[in-house]
């Protein structure tokens, strides 16, 4: 990628020891990406097999769900969904950016670098979303401790 | 004039790699930062209260039979395990802290050396998530093994 000397001194060069830092850091989230991938499909594959088991568990520890009758299932399986994707959304920008990143430093290809840290900064982003639920679900429950 | 003019290969002299964080870059990374430590913070926040709402929890007392204190020593297991639990993510969100805060002075000074420090932790962040999870899935196949060989030998 041909950039002018202007262009160039706004910027920072990736150095053998960055490049080699970030060669392991790929891999390492490559890992946990693939690990989360196949994870996300066990899980759903234990859903769609045991769902009925599953809801009968489901049923004894929260007895409300059976008021609710046949829809019960349906809601059930629309948030396994939902979270599902959720999940499976930031763990695919994980995965992308792991293998953007390792593509551009592996071909020197600028474009491919910059779209690995833009997938990297959305995995950020969906985490923090989900982080900030979290602590607001905790804040819940230390509400109903007091 | 010609001997004058400062090019940006002499301005770095470890330029091995073509690829840079340009401005494009620096604002994902920028952000990256950001939420990295919204995260942190959020779960540093979140083991404090689990520990606060494992302490002040009210043990079961309907699981205290014949003088044995049993709510009292799970309450106690459960405060152990939180505490466990507590320190183990201090210690991995510490490294995405770092990489937050480091990398992003690196963005802004445009300090390469920083940067490195900054992805560093992230690499440690990473590693030490990996290793957790080859742990956790080496004892998952152990217990399953376990299971597999209890079953067989009870027909």
């Amino acid at each position: 990628m041909e950039n002018n000397p202007e262009e160039s001194l706004l910027q920072m060069h990736v150095d053998y020891e960055g490049g080699q830092i970030l060669r392991e850091t790929v891999r390492w989230s490559r890992f946990l990406s693939v690990a989360g991938i196949i994870g996300l499909a066990l899980c759903l594959l234990v859903v769609a097999f045991a769902g009925s088991a599953l809801l009968a568990a489901l049923s004894r520890v929260a007895p409300g769900i059976d008021a609710l009758g046949g829809i019960a299932g349906a809601i059930v399986l629309t948030a396994v969904l939902i979270v599902a994707a959720i999940f499976g959304f930031l763990v695919y920008m994980l995965y992308r950016f792991s293998v953007l990143t390792r593509r551009g430093i592996d071909h020197q290809d600028q474009a491919a670098f910059v779209e690995g840290m833009r997938c990297l900064k959305i995995y950020f982003v969906g985490s923090g979303i989900l982080a900030l639920l979290s602590l607001l679900s905790n804040l819940f429950s230390l509400t109903k401790l007091f | 004039m010609q001997d004058q003019t400062i090019t940006s290969e002499s301005l770095l002299p470890d330029n091995f790699f073509s690829v840079a964080f340009d401005a494009a870059a620096r604002a994902q990374v920028k952000q990256a930062a950001v939420w990295a430590k919204v995260c942190t913070l959020c779960a540093f926040a979140g083991y404090g209260l689990e520990l606060i709402v494992a302490i002040f929890a009210r043990p079961d007392y309907t699981t205290e039979t014949q003088g044995l204190r049993i709510g009292a020593f799970l309450k106690m297991g459960n405060i152990f395990g939180v505490i466990i639990a507590s320190a183990i993510g201090v210690i991995i969100n510490y490294f995405l802290y770092r990489f937050a805060v480091v990398t992003a002075r690196g963005m802004d000074s445009m300090d390469i050396g920083k940067t490195n420090e900054g992805f560093n932790n992230l690499r440690v962040y990473f590693k030490i998530y990996g290793i957790l999870l080859i742990v956790a899935l080496s004892l998952g196949a152990l217990v399953l093994l376990v299971a597999i060989g209890v079953g067989l030998s009870k027909r």
